[in-house]
């Protein structure tokens, strides 16, 4: 039996994800009332927050961004000198990806006196998704877990152990947040095994894909409607030669919105030799992508890069996108990505300079030495020896 | 609030969420008890139980086997039991919500189906029991602030929805209060239990709750000094049975809180026995009530109140639909019922009905009505035209009189077929090119607000106008269409001016 069939019979009753996202949809427009009645009224704009957060991360409601930066400018208006409006104003702008500006609101949080649990959560968000300081996140985050033992903490940590290249402990990390969870929502439990599926998907050297698509079938188990596992899974069964369940599993999420549906749905259909369909959904898609790079251009100029480099055919603008990308945010996986690509829209010159800023930031870490950056760097020394 | 949002356990599954226990005589026939608990605070519009949930409510025959600071409510097997389980959702008629279907599970073993949000309920062949189970406005009232003291304010929950179960039963064939007419009520949430699956665990609860604010008033009170939240340790616990080794805990944090809570007014009303007496009877908690005597909207808590001032008590206590708890709890903790300490409101959104189910109707959630258009001008031209709160560019309006400058203005518009709509100019921001406003008057709808805005889009501006309002009148589609039409027809009359 496999790990993942394995924690299906094994594993405890959570709500219906139909029913769970009912629920969710409900809440987060009551909240939304509730903060028009009373904007200033403690906890109900953190609670919009929450609930788009969610709708965000679980429904591939991407619109979801637009309304918090909508949320965003209210609160600047009617609260604008309070330490909840700055952190809100911090959160919206991390979840949108502009880094800077989310440290710049955190800053002014803490100098209105914030409290320094909830600065603190965030600053570890920022430094780990820009890939700052990660032996203090990875200390702190070790801690939180040890004190909370909550399954938010624990995905953190596993998350941060998979960016550190630590995957067998990354595994283990989300196999105890699995283990522990005791609570009904699906929405973690969903998380969880989606992120197990990106992990033995696409994160180890070799990845293992079948193993990637059960867990990403047992997140849609748990939560049909959750769009990234269905997109994630598609890409497996369309380069698995199963091209006609990948446009199963994307038709559900066609509604959302996401053009990462549209392109995978376009690539199936391909496959599948529907060419026409195939090319009005890369045209959407095409379109989608834009109209998403025009309103949030970081928070996906990493999705933007990879579409352009992929179906998308376009290797000058998925380059530029990248570097926007790696500028943003120095990960390792950042750089990775943009020298891929570069060194396919044949720029050997930006090619040797992210290597270069590679090896600097990340050469001496434990990470590296997985990275196909090393080989890279093996291949360029011997070249100068030689 | 009662026992809304009391950990962060909660928060993961709202529906879980038990806010409120009631206990009462039945106001449609006095020969029965009627027993409710409601899940989910501030659920929304759509909102549906879990069908992960066992959601429980627990009757104990008590008994009163202390008086005075020797206060002790004991209770006695066995329990009478009802738990209910909901289905997953069924796909409805065309145009229709889904239909969610539940069972209960009787004290006496049989079961009753029922179908959610169907106000005549569903009732056993011979009449015993009946239930009803959907969204009804939430009847808490939680008109205080205590933020640094308290503070008198309007109903925190306004406007909120919860879901309820409510359960009407025969009182004498189910409790058979010949036997002792004193009972002890709590409500559970447990996780479902699959076959198999917790090898070496107990399903946990989720929730529960007996008397109001156990958990967030009594155990988590800010005014304790770095006082550890334990409020999820607090869920966890077995009703009736609070784990021994973890009882000095809990009594503890009740002293310290209620030595706290004796202290708002800057008087100590409380001697340290009655005091921990009061902490004592708190840590057994469930919500007593007698069904030999009256349950009326003020005899909640009168049951314990009585004894601890070592006197029999009057009435039935337990908890009725409109019972102001929270008044009467924060008068007991604060000044031992010396004078009663009245919050901002004693009304709920909705009173409770005189008819099964008692619980009144959901409210009704703001609407919005959002419209735009996209304009070749930049966005400066175009605020420069529909800017002024008293600018006459729409179409449709024939005249506007401003009263006052600045924010706080009123326009006194009319329109072209000579009606009056009032609104109230609430904030102004140029350099974003926006306003906000509130109508006053003229529009079928409450609580309504409006934001006008002009935003860059490429070379070109984008104007948005949109809404939200509680419909008021004529009903919702009405409503949205008189809002909807004002508005598209102001943004399209731009489009050839630009």
């Amino acid at each position: 039996m496999s790990e993942a069939a394995e924690f299906h019979d094994t594993c405890f009753q959570t709500t219906d994800g139909d029913i769970a996202v009912i629920n969710l949809e409900s809440a987060r427009l009551r909240s939304w009332s509730r903060f028009y009645q009373d904007p200033m009224r403690e906890g109900i704009a953190e609670t919009v927050v929450e609930h788009e957060q969610l709708s965000a991360q679980f429904a591939g409601d991407l619109t979801a961004l637009d309304r918090l930066e909508f949320l965003a400018k209210q609160l600047s208006q009617t609260d604008a000198a309070s330490a909840r409006t700055a952190l809100i104003q911090a959160q919206v702008a991390s979840m949108k990806h502009r880094f800077a500006e989310a440290r710049h609101h955190l800053e002014q949080a803490e100098i209105r006196g914030a409290q320094e649990a909830e600065v603190n959560r965030l600053r570890l968000s920022l430094d780990q998704a820009c890939g700052t300081n990660l032996d203090r996140v990875l200390d702190e985050r070790r801690e939180t877990v040890r004190r909370s033992g909550g399954i938010e903490d624990q995905v953190a940590l596993a998350g941060l152990l998979a960016d550190l290249r630590e995957f067998s402990d990354a595994d283990r990390t989300y196999g105890q947040a699995l283990r522990n969870y005791r609570d009904v929502s699906p929405f973690p439990v969903a998380w969880v095994c989606f992120q197990l599926g990106v992990l033995w998907g696409e994160l180890v050297p070799e990845p293992q894909t079948n193993r990637a698509s059960q867990w990403y079938e047992r997140a849609l188990e748990r939560l049909p409607g959750y769009t990234k596992a269905r997109v994630h899974l598609a890409e497996i069964y369309s380069s698995s030669g199963r091209a006609a369940d990948a446009e199963s599993v994307l038709i559900p999420a066609l509604s959302s919105g996401d053009p990462e549906v549209l392109w995978r749905l376009a690539d199936a259909m391909a496959i599948q030799g529907k060419t026409a369909d195939a090319e009005a959904q890369m045209q959407a898609a095409r379109s989608e992508f834009n109209s998403l790079l025009e309103r949030h251009p970081l928070a996906f100029a990493d999705h933007g890069a990879e579409f352009y480099a992929g179906s998308g055919n376009d290797f000058r603008r998925a380059l530029e996108l990248a570097l926007v990308n790696v500028t943003n945010r120095p990960t390792l996986r950042a750089l990775e990505q943009a020298h891929e690509i570069a060194v396919s829209a044949g720029d050997s010159n930006a090619a040797v300079s992210l290597l270069g800023k590679a090896i600097e930031r990340w050469g001496d870490t434990a990470g590296f030495k997985s990275s196909p950056l090393a080989a890279r760097r093996l291949a360029s020394q011997e070249g100068a020896a030689a | 609030m009662s026992d809304h949002i009391d950990g962060p356990r909660q928060i993961g599954d709202p529906s879980s969420d038990l806010t409120d226990l009631f206990a009462f005589i039945s106001p449609e026939n006095p020969a029965s008890t009627v027993l409710a608990a409601n899940v989910f605070p501030t659920c929304g519009a759509d909102a549906v139980f879990s069908n992960a949930v066992d959601h429980s409510i627990v009757v104990r025959r008590a008994k009163v086997t202390g008086i005075g600071d020797a206060t002790k409510f004991e209770t006695s097997d066995p329990e009478i039991r009802f738990t209910c389980r909901f289905d997953t959702l069924e796909r409805g008629a065309a145009d229709q919500k889904p239909i969610q279907r539940g069972t209960c599970t009787l004290p006496d073993g049989q079961t009753l189906r029922f179908v959610t949000n169907d106000e005549k309920g569903a009732s056993t062949p011979d009449g015993t029991f009946r239930i009803f189970a959907g969204m009804r406005s939430d009847p808490f009232i939680l008109a205080w602030l205590f933020g640094g003291g308290m503070r008198k304010f309007q109903n925190l929950l306004f406007n909120d929805n919860v879901l309820c179960i409510a359960i009407e039963f025969e009182t004498r064939r189910v409790l058979n209060p010949d036997n002792g007419s004193l009972f002890a009520v709590i409500a559970e949430t447990v996780p479902r239990p699959r076959p198999a699956a917790f090898v070496g665990h107990e399903p946990p609860r989720l929730d529960w709750v007996g008397r109001p604010e156990q958990t967030n008033m009594r155990l988590n009170n800010e005014g304790v000094a770095g006082a550890d939240d334990l409020r999820d340790l607090w869920n966890q616990q077995t009703p009736f049975g609070i784990d021994e080794k973890v009882r000095p805990l809990f009594l503890q944090r009740l002293k310290d809180s209620l030595v706290n809570w004796d202290m708002r007014d800057g008087k100590q009303d409380w001697t340290p026995s009655a005091l921990a007496a009061n902490a004592n009877m708190f840590l057994d908690d469930f919500m007593l009530f007698d069904v030999a005597k009256p349950i009326t909207d003020t005899s909640h808590l009168e049951i314990e109140k009585s004894t601890l001032n070592g006197q029999p008590y009057q009435t039935g206590g337990g908890r009725t639909v409109d019972a102001d708890v929270i008044d009467v709890l924060l008068t007991w903790m604060v000044n031992r019922d010396r004078e009663f300490l009245e919050g901002g409101t004693t009304k709920a959104t909705k009173p409770g009905t005189k008819n099964f189910p008692y619980f009144a109707a959901p409210n009704t959630d703001l609407q919005s009505v959002v419209e735009s258009v996209e304009l070749g001008a930049a966005p400066e031209r175009v605020w420069q035209l529909i800017g002024q709160f008293g600018g006459t560019w729409h179409p449709l309006i024939a005249n506007i009189k401003l009263i006052g400058t600045g924010i706080g203005q009123l326009r006194v518009i009319e329109t072209i077929d000579g009606k009056q709509i009032i609104e109230r100019l609430d904030a102004l921001d140029n350099s974003a090119r926006s306003y906000r406003y509130t109508n006053i008057g003229g529009i079928p709808a409450s609580d309504y607000t409006g934001v006008l805005e002009v935003k860059p889009k490429g070379v070109g501006s984008s104007v948005e106008w949109r809404s939200q309002f509680l419909p008021n009148g004529p009903g919702t589609l009405i409503t949205k269409t008189i809002v909807a039409t004002l508005f598209k027809t102001g943004l399209e009359s731009l489009k050839s001016r630009f």
